[in-house]
């Protein structure tokens, strides 16, 4: 198996076998503010659409997986309405994690592995709109030391981003050239919902602060959207598209859920995950969900990411940010570079929890031929 | 007719949890105006945990008494507090290294300006008058070396074990266009549905088919009578928690509309005492007076409901329907 190559190994010499997974096709809807549908008539979209990409029926899927969050859209069990979206004939095998998408990426990678089904989606949805996220994030935060106190989520980032400054490990200026370029990017990308903000970086360090030492640049959209993502095994995925994007290392770890505890200028479970996901050498393209700059800079220096990698060409979290969905996106984004735009090595991260607590790397990789 | 595109609900929990014996022994020791932390290894973990973040080893409980004094060690200024921040002035964020400890804890800062506060600077307690056993018998840390505290000393710790938290969010949930169109004809007393091209089953309040999974537009768009056969049904003997309003015990039903197969479920059926209720049986909708009709039950995050526009549903008198016809419905 090649799931996990060797340091050093090149791209040549992985050879794709019947237990390799690629992802064949994605979706997603454009970022909004503010989205009309419920989350189950986005989703009923999204997997039209990555199904419709590679010519597949619903009957087709051998296994669901669905990624959202009661305490943001204000439902109990508000997945199983969002279940609809898969249909329920013929009788289906589906799982639901209270996390983004991309945790849902993971089990379905896992479910595929057992050997025994061929094809599974996995879905992202959140509606951030109906809600104050400055009222809910404290509320899934430690109970008893940290949501009593009513600690919002950008105090949270900045915070960090403070810590990150005053330790010389970056500068005001370096977060606003990563808020400049995430809004050039995002301006060619139709899927992000800030297209047409101030790119100026002197223009950017003059605005004031609204968290110092963060500015409204360096925080993401609150955004309503979904992603899904078509994965296959091995034989079926060449047949359904011409250039699979495998899914040569997955990983996903967690750091101690109190904050003030971690150095939160770095990102060990962002790097472990790597390491074991494959690595990061020959990466080319790096979708990091990052929703504050700062954490950003925290995660290409926590991945030891080359100059020359491409970091969010999408735009990113910062210019799009539907939550349960975004770092699903992130993964979808990796994997179309690899599917449409012919890049060979390419990385998807996704992350949960206050300040970069949990951590999902996906390391995809293009044939050449 | 036209209905309100927005429901605003809002959503409260009272929580009780209990504390075990780390937190418990922190939380107690703040009635007495004392920090504690605890040992792990070489380091001292303020506030204490249960068990080492690096191994995941539960710690021996050996507790250590830290600050009252700390440093500074980050800082975000909120100059605009909301209604779930524990000041209501513009005050600071902060990670504090109290004395004595090698782990940093999250409070606030109570420091008056923004200009004033700076890393390094050293904060000390302002305590509640009468501390109850929370994070926020801490109401602030404030400038300088010394605490803040009533006058007196301190009287021994009480043990604490419980803590209460009250929780609230706000939802504003836009309704959907199909639901908009649901609502507006509920409120002219018409039951709307789509019919699924391929299933042939009718389906009110979403816009799709929940077998099929295709979207049902409104080109779809079927009346439906508002008479039907009870299905299923239950008895509740209700038990008390907040927000019940029930006193003796009560049904809920599941009818389905006459001459198709949409169930609707959880419904009242009135004028009839609960014993009473069958399978089968034929029942017609008791809509709410035209004025009183309200659509804020209808959200986008759940299957259409009839709730603010249908009160319940009355038995028509007519013979019953064959039981077994119902036996496979779930709801
Ligand atoms: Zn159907």
């Amino acid at each position: 198996m090649t799931t996990r190559q060797k340091a050093g190994e090149t791209r040549e010499t992985a050879v794709r076998q019947d237990s390799d997974i690629a992802i064949v096709a994605t979706a997603q809807l454009p970022a909004v503010r503010r989205q009309e549908l419920t989350e189950t008539e986005m989703l009923l979209m999204v997997v039209d659409e990555a199904l419709g990409k590679v010519d597949l029926e619903r009957s087709d899927i051998g296994f669901s997986c669905q990624g959202s969050c009661d305490y943001i859209s204000g439902g109990t069990f508000s997945f199983v309405p969002n279940l609809d979206a898969m249909g329920a004939w013929p009788p289906i095998h589906e799982s639901h994690v209270e996390m983004d998408g991309a945790w849902a990426m993971y089990e379905a990678w896992v479910r595929l592995r057992h050997g025994d089904i061929d094809i599974a989606v996995a879905m992202g949805s959140g509606k951030s709109s109906t809600g104050d996220p400055a009222a809910i994030y404290p509320l899934e935060l430690d109970p008893y030391y940290l949501a009593p106190l009513g600690l919002d989520p950008v105090s949270l980032a900045a915070l960090q981003a403070r810590q990150l400054i005053e330790s010389g490990k970056s500068t005001e200026r370096e977060l606003a050239e990563i808020a400049a370029r995430s809004r050039r990017d995002a301006a060619g990308n139709p899927n992000q919902q800030v297209r047409a903000a101030e790119q100026d970086v002197d223009k950017l360090l003059a605005e004031g602060y609204l968290r110092n030492p963060l500015r409204k640049s360096d925080l993401p959209p609150i955004s309503d959207g979904a992603c899904a993502v078509v994965l296959v095994r091995g034989p079926r995925a060449a047949e359904l598209t011409e250039r699979p994007a495998w899914i040569t290392g997955i990983d996903h770890r967690s750091e101690v859920h109190n904050p003030a505890l971690r150095d939160l200028t770095d990102s060990a479970s962002t790097r472990l995950a790597a390491a074991r996901a494959g690595g990061v050498a020959g990466v080319e393209v790096a979708e990091l969900m990052a929703p504050f700059t700062a954490q950003e800079v925290i995660l290409r220096q926590s991945l030891g990411l080359a100059d020359g990698v491409l970091i969010n060409p999408s735009g990113g979290a910062l210019t799009g940010n539907p939550l349960m969905a975004t770092g699903l996106v992130r993964i979808a984004d990796a994997a179309e570079a690899i599917l449409a735009d012919g890049r060979s090595r390419t990385l998807g991260h996704a992350t949960s929890g206050p300040a970069l607590q949990q951590n999902l790397v996906c390391v995809l990789e293009g044939d050449n031929r | 007719m036209t209905v309100s595109t927005q429901t605003v609900s809002t959503i409260q929990f009272p929580y009780k949890r209990t504390l075990g014996p780390v937190m418990g022994r922190f939380f107690s020791e703040l009635t007495a105006r004392r920090i504690v932390g605890i040992r792990s290894g070489e380091r001292v973990i303020v506030p204490p945990m249960e068990y080492d973040p690096e191994t995941g080893n539960e710690l021996a409980r050996d507790f250590v008494e830290v600050g009252p004094a700390g440093t500074v060690r980050s800082w975000t200024w909120v100059a605009e507090p909301i209604e779930s921040h524990p000041l209501e002035r513009p005050f600071a964020f902060v990670l504090i290294r109290l004395d004595g400890a090698d782990t940093d804890m999250v409070h606030v800062l109570d420091a008056g300006a923004e200009d004033a506060v700076y890393t390094g600077m050293r904060v000390a307690p302002r305590w509640r008058d009468e501390p109850v056993g929370r994070i926020d018998d801490i109401v602030c840390f404030v400038p300088g070396e010394r605490a803040e505290a009533p006058e007196g000393e301190p009287g021994e710790a009480r043990e604490v074990t419980t803590m209460e938290y009250f929780s609230t969010i706000t939802y504003t949930d836009v309704l959907s266009p199909t639901l908009v169109r649901y609502a507006s004809n509920l409120r002219a007393g018409k039951l709307t549905g789509q019919r699924c091209p391929r299933c042939n089953r009718v389906f009110l309040g979403r816009g799709y088919c929940s077998v099929d999974a295709i979207r049902l537009g409104p080109e779809l768009d079927e009346d439906l009578p508002d008479r039907g056969v009870v299905s299923n049904y239950t008895i509740v003997t209700p038990t008390p928690y907040p927000g019940q309003k029930e006193t003796e015990p009560f049904a809920r039903a599941s009818v389905v509309l006459e001459g198709d197969e949409m169930v609707i479920a959880q419904q009242q059926i009135l004028d009839l005492p609960v014993s009473e209720i069958r399978v089968g049986m034929r029942v017609r909708a008791e809509w709410m007076p035209e004025a009183e009709r309200d659509a804020a039950e209808i959200t986008s995050k759940g299957w259409g409901t009839v709730a603010g526009f249908i009160k319940g549903w009355r038995p028509t008198g007519e013979p019953d329907e064959p039981a077994e016809q119902y036996m496979n419905r779930v709801f």
